[in-house]
């Protein structure tokens, strides 16, 4: 048996396949209560917001740039 | 995979018709939570994982092509979604590695399969799906070529730079692989 084949042996032996068991029942229920759920900003948009209206707060004149490139 | 959905279903899905939704969803979702355990090999993360890639192929929809395969599609979209399940979970594992009580636990007598399996969550997610679904779910590397949208030959390297990585681990923790 080559290093390989005892390799993947130590491997499956350690982890056993997955048996497919039945997905939870609610899990339809939890997908519409995600799409339904109101739209939140996330870390990067709140972050970019701030860091655009502080660069606008310090440099009024980019205003004009931002709204030719928008 | 469940039987491909005909294309009026499909059509009214990339309309956000709901009903249609509801329907693939009913038609697909455990062959997803299939494909995501094999990955994330834990029940409740695979139900999260399918919630997520039911969610995104949704806000996603108008990007399907309803001339291809949904099955297909949904097992990229968890696939997708099931990695970044992975990277967080291999944040947590690398900070318990690093920390003092987890160098008294890589002591030898520990389990091997304990071993083998915080080895495993140590590896970059991109590797840690190659060796789940190549040596230990045995998939056949064209199936995951596909759900990676990655070619074969990519599946045989990241194999092989993931077994490095293992081993090296393994040899690490005080196992010979």
């Amino acid at each position: 048996m080559s290093e390989n084949d005892r390799f993947e042996r130590l491997l499956r032996a350690a982890l056993p396949p997955t048996i497919a068991g039945a997905p939870g029942h609610e899990l339809w229920t939890r997908v519409v209560d995600r799409l339904d759920a109101p739209r939140r900003w996330s870390r990067v948009d709140l972050s970019l917001a701030v860091f655009v209206a502080i660069m606008l707060s310090m440099f009024p004149e980019g205003l004009f740039l931002l709204a030719y490139h928008l | 995979m469940a039987d491909e959905p005909d294309g009026e279903l499909l059509r009214r899905f990339v309309h956000g018709d709901r009903e249609a939704f509801e329907a693939l969803f009913t038609a697909f979702h455990a062959e997803v939570h299939r494909w995501a355990l094999r990955i994330v090999r834990d029940a409740s993360a695979a139900d999260d994982v399918v919630v997520e890639a039911f969610w995104r192929s949704y806000r996603g929809r108008a990007r399907f092509d309803a001339s291809r395969s949904f099955g297909a599609w949904m097992r990229r979209i968890a696939t997708n979604a099931a990695r970044d399940h992975l990277r967080t979970a291999r944040r947590h594992a690398v900070r318990r590695r690093s920390s003092p009580d987890a160098q008294a636990a890589s002591a030898p007598d520990r389990g091997v399969a304990e071993a083998v399996e915080r080895a495993l969550r140590c590896l970059p997610p991109r590797l840690q799906e190659v060796v789940t679904l190549a040596l230990i779910e045995e998939r056949p590397y064209a199936e995951i070529a596909d759900a990676l949208e990655i070619p074969v030959g990519t599946v045989k390297s990241r194999v092989f730079r993931a077994t490095r990585a293992l081993r090296l681990e393994l040899t690490r923790l005080g196992i010979q692989p």
